[in-house]
């Protein structure tokens, strides 16, 4: 049966932070509403920009490019991640260990080419 | 075990791989032009991988001679006769293509180089013997599945069949690899035969939900029911040579892979799967046969017809015993020129402006004004159906004689009731095309482009499932039956 | 003293709201990619942990190649939903019906 009371720092945690948060949302509330006059109207309920209505959708999109590289980027990082075990152990892989890696290695180069070549590491 | 002897196994798969790298430059550099000299090279480099596994099937091999890496990976005469079919299914998808995707103005030098690699996905699929390389294999060929489906990039029809059947076949790694690393963990091992003595004595529950997680996961790949629902939908969308493609190879491929898991990693645990392999090969049987029924357009009655064919398959697995396994190789066989012939059928037929037809109405008529094709399509529907004289029949005679023969009569019994309900709907095809009025939206043969082609694929296909087929039997047999034993030996 | 079980149970749970998030989202299909994220993160775990706990480094090693794989994969997702926008204009879940099914 799991011991649950090596969770009470948790739960202690919890209550604290719930109970705080809950405070800085209801507490402001509470006292505005007791202490301020309530007198909804449109004017005052629509939403605020400086005074102007607002433009444009706020989650407006960005530039594919910036999508494009951050792909190639999240790959080759990632593919790379390979290298550090390979470094650390590779007196155990000896030759095997390295050939492979360096055919790996010459892999990620073809595909590099290729993206280079279809201009996808163009920016205009 | 040296690392030239396992590179030297590895032989097909290299000569895919470095040609497909190759291939890849000069697609980047020489551009789309040269589409088709790249699309050449790739079926040269199909028919060498094809060659290099010839001798391993005819010789039989198996044993530890043919581990490569470690036991990371094996070259026996079981996977070499799955990558037989799944080379022979990429070459035909390869023939087909330039005659679909050039009218569209959509055939890029890629569409060559991502089938190679796809087919390396599956040769790995179909020789791993480790759940690491199980899941490079199938990603490798899923991957470029999904670019696949969605190759047509202006089509919103093709791009939303690659959205969903990456969302889905996503899902289905995940899966997978949930049940992977259940089993990993609660056996100590990735590797098939060392997960096989874990679990030879009592199957843990951990184990048993990593089991169970990897044959959804799989289940989900081969498209047995209840993990289906994306099959019709993506054959409909997908560009038809790709679709081809989906329906022939990564099935083939998915289901050595399943039978691979099944009999080496759990091969003692067999009372444990077997109810579900059971379940999910009636499933498939009694939903492909009533889904096709109402289905109006041909590519979506051909995904219903795979899943049901699937069903088939799965009686073979679930046998689990060398006959089974040989039963389930000799149906594979005869499953995948069945299925590509149908498809070409369905790609050679065009309406005046040029436009694929793919609705079954418009097919009314078709032996007045395209005799030819028409015959063979009887043909391929006469063998789906698994009527005697054609060659389809062999396939499903094969698989009950494996289950009748393992006492699972009941299972047998189900499955020859659930053809003869799906038999109905192939017959139907056949009398719309043969006794209907002519709709007259299909063109009579012309000089379409490629058409030379895609007869001549049609042609080799359809007499494969001809009743000429019959002729092969004995020799198709006894290489299904040594690739099976060579599965079986180690386990 | 925290178990193996306990991580089972945490990737369990993590695995169980990727497959929701996959089914139950109406909304986006951004989600979908985070929800399939969030399935292989949650095998991450389990691989680790079974690793740590068996003292054997392939669980580790698995993992490696799960997020590479992850890698490619997600690029290969959002590649395919900037080709459906395209020609949709859309990447609301609802709206994936060209088809029936």
């Amino acid at each position: 049966m799991v011991d649950l009371s090596q969770y009470l720092p948790i739960l202690i945690f919890l209550v604290i932070a719930v109970g705080l948060s809950a405070a800085f949302v209801f507490l402001p509330m509470g006292v505005a509403r007791l202490t301020g006059a309530h007198k909804p109207n449109a004017e005052k309920l629509s939403e605020y920009e400086c005074g102007f209505p607002a433009f444009e959708d706020p989650r407006s999109q960005f530039d594919v490019r910036f999508y494009l590289i951050a792909i190639l980027f999240i790959v080759f990082d990632l593919e790379a991640a390979f290298l550090f075990p390979w470094a650390v152990s590779l007196d155990l892989t000896g030759w095997p260990g390295w050939i492979t890696m360096m055919v790996f290695l010459f892999e990620l180069a073809i595909g590099l080419a290729y993206a280079w070549k279809k201009g996808a590491l163009e920016w205009d | 075990m040296d690392f030239s002897t396992s590179l030297a196994l590895i032989a097909p798969e290299l000569v895919l791989s470095l040609s497909g790298l190759v291939l890849l430059l000069v697609a980047a550099w020489a551009g789309d032009r040269s589409a088709r000299v790249v699309s050449v090279l790739a079926c040269v480099a199909l028919g060498a991988a094809f060659a290099l596994c010839i001798p391993v099937v005819s010789g039989g091999l198996a044993g530890p001679d043919r581990i490569a890496f470690d036991g990371q990976f094996r070259a026996d005469a079981f996977a070499s006769l799955a990558k037989l079919m799944i080379y022979a299914a990429s070459l035909a998808a390869l023939i087909l293509a330039p005659a679909f995707l050039e009218r569209i103005r959509s055939m890029r030098a890629e569409y060559p180089v991502l089938v190679l690699f796809s087919a390396v996905g599956m040769s790995i699929m179909v020789s791993a013997t480790d759940l690491l390389t199980l899941y490079i294999g199938l990603e490798m060929q899923s991957l470029a599945a999904y670019v696949l489906a969605s190759f047509v990039r202006d089509n919103t029809r093709s791009a939303e069949a690659g959205l969903k059947y990456f969302v889905l076949g996503s899902l289905a790694s995940g899966i997978l690899l949930f049940g992977m690393s259940l089993t990993y963990g609660f056996t100590g091992s990735t590797a098939f035969d060392a997960i096989g003595v874990a679990v030879s004595g009592e199957l843990n529950t951990g184990a048993l939900f990593g089991l169970v997680f990897v044959l959804a996961g799989l289940a989900f790949k081969i498209s047995a029911v209840p993990f289906h629902m994306w099959t019709p939908d993506v054959y409909e969308g997908a560009p038809t040579p790709v679709t081809a493609f989906f329906a022939s190879a990564p099935k083939v491929a998915a289901i050595a892979l399943l039978t691979r898991v099944l009999m080496e990693a759990f091969g003692g645990q067999v009372e444990a799967w077997r109810q579900i392999v059971v379940f999910l090969a009636l499933a498939s049987i009694v939903v492909g046969a009533l889904g096709a029924i109402g289905q109006d357009n041909v590519k979506r009655l051909l995904a219903y017809s795979s899943i049901n064919n699937v069903g088939f398959i799965l009686i073979g697995v679930a046998v689990a015993s060398t006959q089974g396994v040989s039963a389930m190789l000799v149906y594979l066989a005869i499953y995948v020129p069945m299925t590509i012939a149908g498809f070409v059928a369905v790609l050679m037929l065009r309406d005046g402006a040029g436009d694929p037809v793919e609705r079954i109405a418009d097919l009314s008529g078709l032996s007045r004004v395209r005799p030819a094709v028409a015959w063979c399509l009887m043909i391929v529907m006469f063998s789906l159906a698994g009527i005697p004289p054609m060659f389809g029949f062999w396939g499903k005679f094969v698989v009950f004689q494996a289950a009748v023969q393992a006492d699972m009569v009941v299972l047998a019994a189900i499955g020859i009731a659930a053809s003869v309900i799906g038999a109905f709907y192939y017959l139907k095809i056949v009398k719309v095309m043969f006794m209907d009025e002519p709709a007259g939206v299909i063109e009579p043969a012309g000089g379409q482009p490629g058409n030379a082609s895609l007869g001549a694929l049609l042609a080799i296909c359809t007499l494969m499932i001809s009743p000429f087929g019959f002729l092969a039997t004995g020799w198709l047999g006894a290489l299904a039956d040594r690739a099976a034993a060579s599965l079986l030996l180690l386990a | 003293m925290i178990g193996v079980e306990h991580y089972v149970v945490v990737s369990s749970i993590l695995f169980v709201l990727g497959v929701l998030g996959i089914f139950l989202n109406r909304k986006n299909i951004i989600v979908i990619l985070m929800a399939i994220e969030l399935i292989l993160l949650a095998v991450n775990l389990n691989l680790v942990a079974f690793s740590a706990f068996l003292g054997d480094l392939t669980g580790q090693i698995f993992a490696m190649f799960v997020l590479t794989v992850a890698a490619g994969e997600a690029a290969i997702g959002l590649a395919i939903l900037v080709i459906y926008f395209r020609g949709r204009g859309t990447i609301a879940v609802d709206d994936v019906n060209r088809m029936k099914g």
